[in-house]
């Protein structure tokens, strides 16, 4: 029979993952589902478990001197929706995560773990520029969340090491406008087919000095593009309806056909096409709907 | 103390101890020393089974198989039909068929011996899709040409001749998927011996089938088995047959084990491995004469079945017909089939086969009024059936028809005429309005001639008076009705009249708890057993009455050539639904829903408003969302977030009006109201989403996906 | 591998040794024989097993009992013994928000929940309150209509 620990201290939850492997559980939301056996059966994992949702090193929400934002592991959705510290884009999808049942038990680090195409966390994360730090009985390292998630439920993750933290970096200049969208199998409670968020910053003169957008449940991992935003960045932004078809274009070879049919790839671009229309006539608001 | 009306609301008396909890579901009760157990299902769809290597069991486990079966017993359950087998023997026709039992203490064991229990088969071909079965593909299976039941009917003239004389023709094809039912509570049985007789408790609708479906498997009379309901978490026909397919493997199991055993699906299984909505396809043509007036419609209709016929041949029936609608078209021929193929077998579900057509013909009304250049609802409202209109089994319709009463309703509260006009096509924005009826209690003759229902009450020394019906509160409010009834005729106190979950050893057959025959059939033996109690009442301590049904004169019915009055009477039906189609995602937001029905005349108002919001927010799920593909003889949803129902966010609150028109032979005037109410709103929600798109809707569920598509390739 | 876990459940302090991976949800129901408690889907879409854990509405379908040391778990059980929990059973008699009423237990624990953050809900608040809360037979209408009336009928309670 495989084991199971309810560690009290991180320390001690290194020194178990690094003795036995045992994975990190900590809401349950993903863990306990995907390997469920039926009523009152306990769920069955081929590998030991520590349970892990009451570390207190793990839970928090706070500014670091550099004006980064760190967040716990092991903090939860809800805690997350409701911080005023947290960027839009992150409350924004937390708030839409599954129903308040699940977001008062999912956290963050379960999120990022599981690294599910559909996750509802990174995509906003990685618009964001977003580093995981994962821990070990060695030490810390911190991974940029893009190359952390590899692929579908893959990650950099090591056998020795667990999630801690998530660090988000303050962009250089606050976004001017921001958007984000989540396609849910219905208006609530969903599972997400598809999301994206975006922003972009403009200088007093109207240049665009940051661009930047992410499509969740796009493919095996988030749909990000840097090279493809750069294009935006230096133009102006009274010029966006001249330079979209080309960039729609551009944008749309960057999607994978195999993961993004033919209603994803058109509500992308439909958005997208949306957002940066509405900016090129620079609303008063920062959130565009 | 003034007498309310009758429809005046009352509390369900069900309510409180369901609220609090204190209320006990199958899932809830445990008998001494009871066992658990798991079925072992077939994981193929179509071949034969080649060996079962049952892995070593630990003492006080069992495996149940068709060889426990005793000798004078038959492996078959016996529904409509008895070709359904309680267990597998060699043969397997579709994913998730019995195979057999694992029984035993501890379920985490259970649940190991079921990952270490292996199968092996010789692997056939399997036909899934309508199409796969009409074509016989792996070869036929049922008959020579995978037609498990058929009929045809036909009023006017000759269908040839009609379409000879036509000026023009339109066609179309259209196409609903399978639903699951999504009982809150899955299905739920168990089996425990009490003196010389089987007991199954079961949650399920009708008491008196699963009695007569097993008693066979081991050849003992009816009293030996007892069928105790429990409280019903929902039904909606899933409960309908589909318990005898737990409580027969469990009743060879006891009689086999001799302990208690009780038999709980998880919601996976449930969804995986339970009967569903049988997916249709229905080609309508109608021929039109050169002023476009319809001269006739030739239907065919096509329902997936499934593995075995169970009670299919009977959805199609109704089916067919409802094929016509609410219309009177003046030459008909509707040709129905089921057709088998190697998925779950297909089953009862709220609406019994009608939703399928009335679906189809609604649709057409809509995309031949957009032919004809005309309005759809002008369109529809010349063709009506009125009192003493010829039916489509050359019957008459008896009752007044208040649809025009209905329509003004609806249109008036949505002020439909001004946004059908502003929105136009194509806009984003629309609005459909879809018409449609519910033919009340069995086909025919049925009630009569089939089912003969009893009630009986009891009363007591003091005053107090028992129901005892065979019939099933699962939630829609039955138990609170019945007993309305019974108080208003006796002017008793509500709570002086009592109704238990039925025990079929204490109750008489009332029937099966189906085809909206509940209150309008057994509500009228109640009504009239209560009249014959009232005269004794007063001069009698201890003693009870019992009527059987009586068949009104005067409705011919001829089930062997389907000619005549097809129905005693129908629920009628009118929907508008308003919706937005985001420009961006293609999502649609329903932004109003009015409905008007006729119902009779209600027993209770508020029981009635719960059974319209669940049937119509049921029906715009079916419509919207609720997609389940079967690929390869596998669903490929399999849970509550695949599978995916309405919540409280999906749909706005409707608008809901009654019109009142007695029923002559229902109770107080009320009439079958419990699937009417599912039979429309999916029809109206696809106009107004196909006038905001621009686009022709044949098939349902609609997702986005499909907008999408449609939007970019036009139909 | 047993454990011994202790919490509190409906304001008693209890303890349980067993697996620490069984589920919340069977160890309420089972261990205690709280079957208010109903299990609709086992995967957290349907809201039937919720309870509130801490004071916040989970469903205890995905919680492992080990993750439970030291809280403080109320069910229907114990919420049914309350003046909000009476308010609100209450008026979804009178409401009609009741009829197969597996969903209801656990549609009781939201609108409890929702009336904590919120005691005058909006509908469209009250919808958003219910939704992670699955209900087949009613369609909505009548328990969103019942929570208003709780609310109503409470003022002051929450």
């Amino acid at each position: 029979m495989v084991s199971t620990y309810i560690p009290k201290t991180l320390e001690e939850a290194l020194i178990i993952r690094k003795e036995t492997g045992a994975r990190p559980l900590s809401g349950g939301t993903d863990l306990m589902v995907q390997y469920r056996r039926g009523i009152g059966v306990t769920p069955k994992f081929p590998w030991p478990i520590m349970i892990v949702s009451n570390l207190k090193e793990l839970i928090g929400i706070n500014e670091t001197p550099d004006g980064s934002l760190c967040i716990g592991s092991a903090t939860t959705s809800s805690e997350i929706a409701a911080s005023p510290l947290v960027p839009w884009h992150v409350r924004e999808a937390s708030s839409r995560m599954g129903a308040i049942s699940l977001r008062n038990l999912a956290t963050i680090g379960g999120n990022i773990g599981n690294a599910s195409p559909k996750g509802d966390l990174p995509a906003t994360l990685i618009l964001l520029d977003a580093s995981v730090v994962l821990a070990s009985v060695e030490g810390e390292r911190t991974v940029l969340l893009d190359d952390f998630i590899y692929g579908a439920k893959k990650t950099l993750l090591q056998d020795d090491e667990i999630i801690t933290k998530i660090i988000i970096p303050k962009p250089a200049r606050p976004f001017t406008y921001r958007w984000y969208r989540k396609i849910g199998t219905r208006r609530a409670n969903a599972i997400t087919k598809l999301s994206l968020s975006a922003a972009i910053t403009i200088d007093e003169k109207g240049v665009i000095t940051d661009f930047r957008a992410s499509s969740g449940a796009a493919g095996p991992k988030i749909a990000r593009n840097k090279a493809l935003e750069a294009t935006l960045i230096g133009k102006n932004v009274e010029d966006i309806p001249s330079l979209l078809p080309s960039f729609l274009a551009d944008y749309d070879k960057i999607i994978s056909p195999h993961a993004m049919p033919e209603y994803r790839r058109t509500s992308t671009k439909r958005m997208l096409e949306y957002f940066l229309t509405e900016v090129s006539k620079r609303p008063s608001g920062e959130i565009i709907e | 103390m003034a007498k309310m009306p009758i429809e005046t609301a009352v509390r369900r008396s069900d309510a409180i101890a369901k609220a609090s909890g204190t209320q006990k579901y199958l899932s809830d009760m445990t008998f001494e020393g009871m066992l658990y157990s798991r079925m072992v299902r077939s994981s193929i769809p179509r071949g034969i089974i080649k060996n079962i290597e049952v892995p070593s069991l630990p003492e006080g486990y069992y495996f149940i198989s068709h060889k426990d079966i005793p000798p004078e017993g038959k492996n078959e359950l016996w529904m409509i039909a008895k070709d359904w087998k309680c267990f597998a023997e060699n043969e397997v026709r579709y994913v998730g068929e019995t195979i057999g039992l694992l029984v035993g203490p501890d379920r985490n064991v259970l649940a190991n011996l079921l990952d270490d229990l292996i199968i092996t088969y010789e692997e056939h071909e399997p036909a899934i899709s309508i199409e796969e079965g009409l074509a016989c593909k792996g070869g036929a299976f049922v008959n020579d040409t995978n037609i498990f039941c058929e009929l045809e009917i036909k009023t006017g003239d000759e269908m040839d001749e009609v379409f000879n004389r036509a000026d023009r023709v339109f066609e179309e094809t259209y196409r609903t998927g399978f639903q699951e039912h999504v009982h809150l509570e899955t299905n739920s049985v168990a089996c425990v011996q009490e003196d010389d007789a089987f007991v199954i408790y079961a949650s399920a609708q009708c008491p008196f089938y699963i009695r007569k479906s097993i008693a066979g498997l081991l050849n003992i009379p009816y009293d030996k088995i007892i069928v105790r309901q429990t409280t019903t978490g929902g039904a909606f026909g899933g409960k309908e047959h589909f318990p005898d397919v737990l409580a027969g493997p469990l009743l060879v199991a006891v009689n086999t084990i001799g302990k208690p055993i009780q038999m709980v699906f998880d919601r996976s299984e449930d969804m995986e491995f339970s009967v569903k909505r049988h997916p249709s396809r229905t080609i309508i043509k109608t021929a039109l004469d050169d002023k476009g007036a319809i001269l006739g419609m030739d239907i065919d209709v096509v329902y997936n079945v499934g593995g075995y016929l169970s009670c299919s041949f009977v959805v199609l029936q109704r089916g067919v017909f409802h094929a016509t609608g609410c219309y009177g078209i003046p030459s008909t021929r509707i040709h129905g089939r089921g057709v088998a193929t190697n998925t779950f077998p297909s089953d009862a579900f709220r609406g019994f086969g009608a939703p399928q057509t009335l679906f189809a013909i609604e649709r057409h009304m809509d995309h031949l009024a957009n032919f004809l250049g005309r309005d759809p609802l002008e369109l529809r409202n010349e063709y009506l059936l009125k009192k003493g209109s010829l039916t489509n089994t050359n019957g008459h319709v008896y009752e007044e028809v208040k649809l025009p009463e209905m329509i003004k309703q609806i249109t008036d509260a949505s002020d439909y005429w001004r946004k059908a006009k502003e929105y136009g096509r194509g806009t984003g924005k629309g609005i459909g309005i879809a018409l449609y009826n519910h033919g009340g209690a069995f086909t025919g003759n049925g009630e009569q001639m089939i089912i003969k229902g009893h009630a009986r009450l009891h009363k007591h020394s003091d005053g107090t008076v028992d129901i005892l019906v065979g019939s099933t509160e699962m939630g829609q409010g039955f138990q609170t009705a019945l007993r309305k009834i019974a108080a208003q005729v006796l002017d008793l106190d509500l709570h002086m009249i009592n109704y238990d979950n039925p025990d079929t050893s204490k109750v008489p057959d009332s029937g099966p708890t189906a085809a909206s025959r509940s209150t309008m059939i057994v509500g009228k033996l109640v009504e009239r057993a209560a009249l014959l109690m009232k005269k004794r009442y007063d001069s009698e301590e201890d003693f009870h009455v019992e009527v059987e049904y009586e068949h009104p004169e005067g409705f011919p019915w001829d089930q062997n050539t389907f000619q005549g009055d097809a129905y005693l009477g129908y629920g009628w039906g009118a929907a508008v639904v308003e919706v937005e189609v985001d420009a961006l995602t293609s999502e649609v937001e329903t932004k109003g829903i009015w409905v008007s029905h006729d119902v009779g005349h209600p027993i209770d108002e508020l029981l009635i408003r719960g059974q319209v919001n669940g049937g119509v927010i049921q029906s715009l799920g079916y419509a919207s969302m609720e997609k389940m593909e079967n690929k390869k003889g596998y669903f490929k949803q399999n849970s509550m977030s695949d599978y995916i129902i309405p919540t409280s966010m999906d749909f706005p609150k409707m608008e809901s009006f009654l019109v009142d028109n007695p029923y002559e032979f229902g109770p107080f005037g009320a009439k079958g109201m419990g699937e009417l109410v599912f039979n429309g709103a999916d029809a109206a929600f696809c106009e107004a989403v196909s006038r905001a798109i621009d686009r022709r809707i044949c098939e349902i569920p609609i997702p986005p996906e499909t907008i999408v598509e449609l939007e970019i390739h036009g139909n | 591998m047993e454990t011994k876990i202790d919490f509190t459940l409906n304001g008693q302090q209890v303890s349980v040794t067993t697996d620490p991976l069984r589920r919340l949800l069977d160890v309420i129901r089972e261990d205690f024989g709280l079957t208010g408690t109903k299990e609709g889907c086992g995967e957290g879409e349907c809201g039937a097993c919720s309870v509130l854990k801490d004071g916040k509405i989970i469903t205890t379908c995905m919680v492992p009992i080990g993750a439970v040391g030291g809280s403080d778990i109320v069910t229907i059980d114990g919420l049914k013994e309350t003046e909000q929990g009476k308010t609100i059973i209450e008026a979804f008699a009178d409401g009609g928000a009741v009829q197969c009423g597996f969903c209801i237990p656990g549609m009781v624990m939201a609108a409890e929940d929702l009336l904590r953050s919120n005691p005058h809900p909006s509908e469209d608040e009250i919808r958003k309150g219910i939704s992670g809360n699955i209900c087949r037979c009613t369609g909505y209408d009548l328990i969103v209509e019942s929570i208003a009336l709780a609310s109503e009928r409470g003022d002051g309670l929450w």
